[in-house]
């Protein structure tokens, strides 16, 4: 928080001081280095007390692809113009004489919605990797017990290479559509997808129906997925495109490849941890022909 | 009116209406709150206008894979149950309600059913592309009656009158068919080209050119099912078999009648779908 208006700040402590952490500076050129350093949830800026370069910062702040998702809320005067967005891109505002009941609203649907939007996939409008890595590290951390799994589609460049990134880009859609949906269906509640990029996609659900979700995921892939290829390919049953190495040679219709890990028999203390046993499962999964999960065993 | 001044008419059409029978059913399954996807995917499965509703959306552009998804429940599981409930709520029902459209409706779902069969018989590789083909074949009729009330109601009294098939009085009415009409509906919506090619040629599957052997059995599952004297598609009498499709689909008689056979009892069996005048 922005202010020198103290006694707004104090009000403000006095509502959310309990539940989250607060730190309140007195300008906001002071403020930057803690918000580069800790990407915070919720800024509050003062634009009564602050001069209008500190449109330029929070200009600045917002046009950034990281700390552009940090929401922020504008504290104006009472009869104070709120600048046009263009100028002044704040997520919300508050007037300086509002009432405590106004002020806790504003401030609690700024920090939900903060929670509910995260960044996205472009492509898929799947949370992307900052919300990914978020949601594993919160799980480990209030000791959840849950597995992961790493999706990847088997023969996608070959296919991406064939027919263009327009009709790569189709299936990384329907992948979406299709991991969300297959996992909701299962889990509706407290279950996550994200897409971490390209054909990578991860998801969480509980540990006992992780093999039969994996399954089930693999089974609606192959049955969807002959439609994105053209009908005499689709009739071949292969494509004939180029290998990483550059030469020609034919591959078959994709699939999917999935690693699953879990901690109820091992510990992770991190997220960088489960990613990497997971993405090594995937891997064993693929030279294992690919169209099929694997789960990791070992007890640590 | 001009075929591009009727065409710019029918591609304005955003939904069309169902049954009120379908949608007491409808209702019933949406309401509650245990019913799974397969559940709704059989009885979306039996509408051709629930079924387009869903193909519709699946393949628009909001998506992202426009053109496809022929399928139901390849559909339903890429829309997932809170958007499929939201789609079926919005189902509305043919104000007018003419005896004629509960018996086009019979139609449709026998002919999606015998469709299946010989598909299954002819081992087509996606059997259920075939069946839905069959089951829109004859949206284009639904379509126009929605969009011209008064000149289709005209059409059925004038193929009536006259002793002339539907397809000749409509395009008499229209100077295009019901083929046309459903195959411009069809493509509007993006759906796959696949489909479009089947409801555009039912009625002369020799001419289409990378659905042959799909045109050919929707084309003799129409006309089976009309002979079986299930639903009513407008005509008094059935109509003789184009004979190209005899050709491209090479059934034996023992084949034929085995199908009959196998028609007699699905269908028995499909008595929940049919809606009947107690509805």
């Amino acid at each position: 928080m922005v202010s020198r208006d103290v006694a707004f700040t104090t009000m403000t402590e006095r509502l959310f001081g309990q539940k989250h952490k607060i730190i309140i500076f007195s300008n906001l050129n002071h403020a930057l280095d803690y918000i580069y350093n800790s990407i915070p949830d919720l800024l509050i800026v003062d634009f009564f007390h602050e001069n209008s370069a500190a449109y330029a910062v929070i200009s600045d702040l917002k046009s950034d692809s990281i700390f552009g998702q940090v929401t922020v809320i504008g504290l104006f005067g009472e009869s104070q113009e709120i600048p046009d967005n263009g100028i002044l891109p704040i997520d919300d505002y508050i007037r300086s004489l509002a009432d405590e009941k106004e002020v806790f609203s504003r401030i609690e649907i700024c920090l939900a919605r903060a929670d509910r939007v995260v960044e996205t996939n472009p492509l898929t409008r799947l949370p992307g990797n900052i919300t990914i890595l978020k949601q594993i590290q919160n799980r480990i951390e209030s000791g959840d017990i849950f597995a992961m799994s790493w999706v990847d589609v088997d023969y996608f460049k070959p296919f991406n290479d064939k027919y263009g990134f327009a009709r790569g880009d189709e299936v990384l859609k329907m992948l979406g559509r299709l991991v969300l949906n297959t996992v909701r269906q299962k889990q509706p509640v407290g279950s996550f997808v994200g897409h971490i990029g390209g054909d990578d996609f991860v998801f969480i659900v509980n540990h006992e129906i992780m093999e039969e979700v994996a399954q089930e995921l693999i089974d609606n892939f192959k049955n969807i997925i002959p439609t994105f290829y053209d009908a005499d390919d689709r009739a071949r049953g292969y494509i004939e495109s180029v290998d990483r190495e550059g030469v020609h040679r034919t591959f078959p219709i994709m699939g999917l490849s999935i690693g699953i890990t879990h901690n109820s028999d091992r510990c992770f203390k991190h997220y960088g941890e489960m990613a990497e046993v997971a993405s090594e499962m995937k891997k064993f999964a693929k030279m294992c022909g690919g169209c099929c999960f694997k789960t990791d065993q070992r007890v640590v | 009116m001009d075929i591009q001044a009727l065409r710019l008419q029918i591609e304005k059409i955003d939904t069309l209406p169902t049954m009120p029978g379908v949608l007491k059913k409808l209702l019933k399954v949406i309401e509650n709150p245990k019913v799974s996807l397969n559940e709704i995917g059989s009885f979306i499965s039996s509408d051709p206008v629930l079924t387009s509703r869903v193909l519709k959306l699946v393949n628009s552009p909001v998506y992202g894979f426009p053109g496809r998804i022929s399928s139901v429940s390849q559909a339903l599981i890429l829309l997932g149950m809170n958007v499929v409930r939201g789609l079926l709520l919005g189902v509305s029902v043919f104000e007018v309600m003419q005896k004629s459209m509960i018996g086009l409706w019979e139609h449709s779902i026998g002919t999606a059913i015998t469709a299946r069969i010989i598909a299954q018989q002819k081992g087509i590789p996606e059997p259920e592309e075939v069946s839905v083909a069959a089951l829109l074949h004859d949206i284009g009729k639904v379509v126009l009656s929605l969009k011209f009330p008064d000149e289709y109601a005209g059409v059925i009294a004038d193929a009536e009158k006259e002793g002339i098939f539907i397809f000749e009085a409509e395009k008499k009415h229209f100077s295009v068919t019901h083929a046309e009409a459903g195959s411009w509906i069809a493509q509007r919506w993006n759906f796959p080209r696949s489909l479009v090619e089947v409801i555009e040629y039912h009625h002369k599957p020799n001419l289409s050119k990378t659905m042959l052997v799909q045109s050919a059995i929707v084309h003799l599952s129409d006309i089976l099912v009309r002979a079986k004297g299930l639903g009513f598609a407008g005509d008094n009498f059935v109509p003789a078999l184009n004979s190209g499709a005899w050709q491209i689909l090479n059934i034996s008689e023992s084949e034929l009648s085995g199908i009959v056979l196998e028609m007699d009892s699905a269908l028995s069996h499909a008595d929940d779908f049919l809606l009947g005048e107690q509805d």
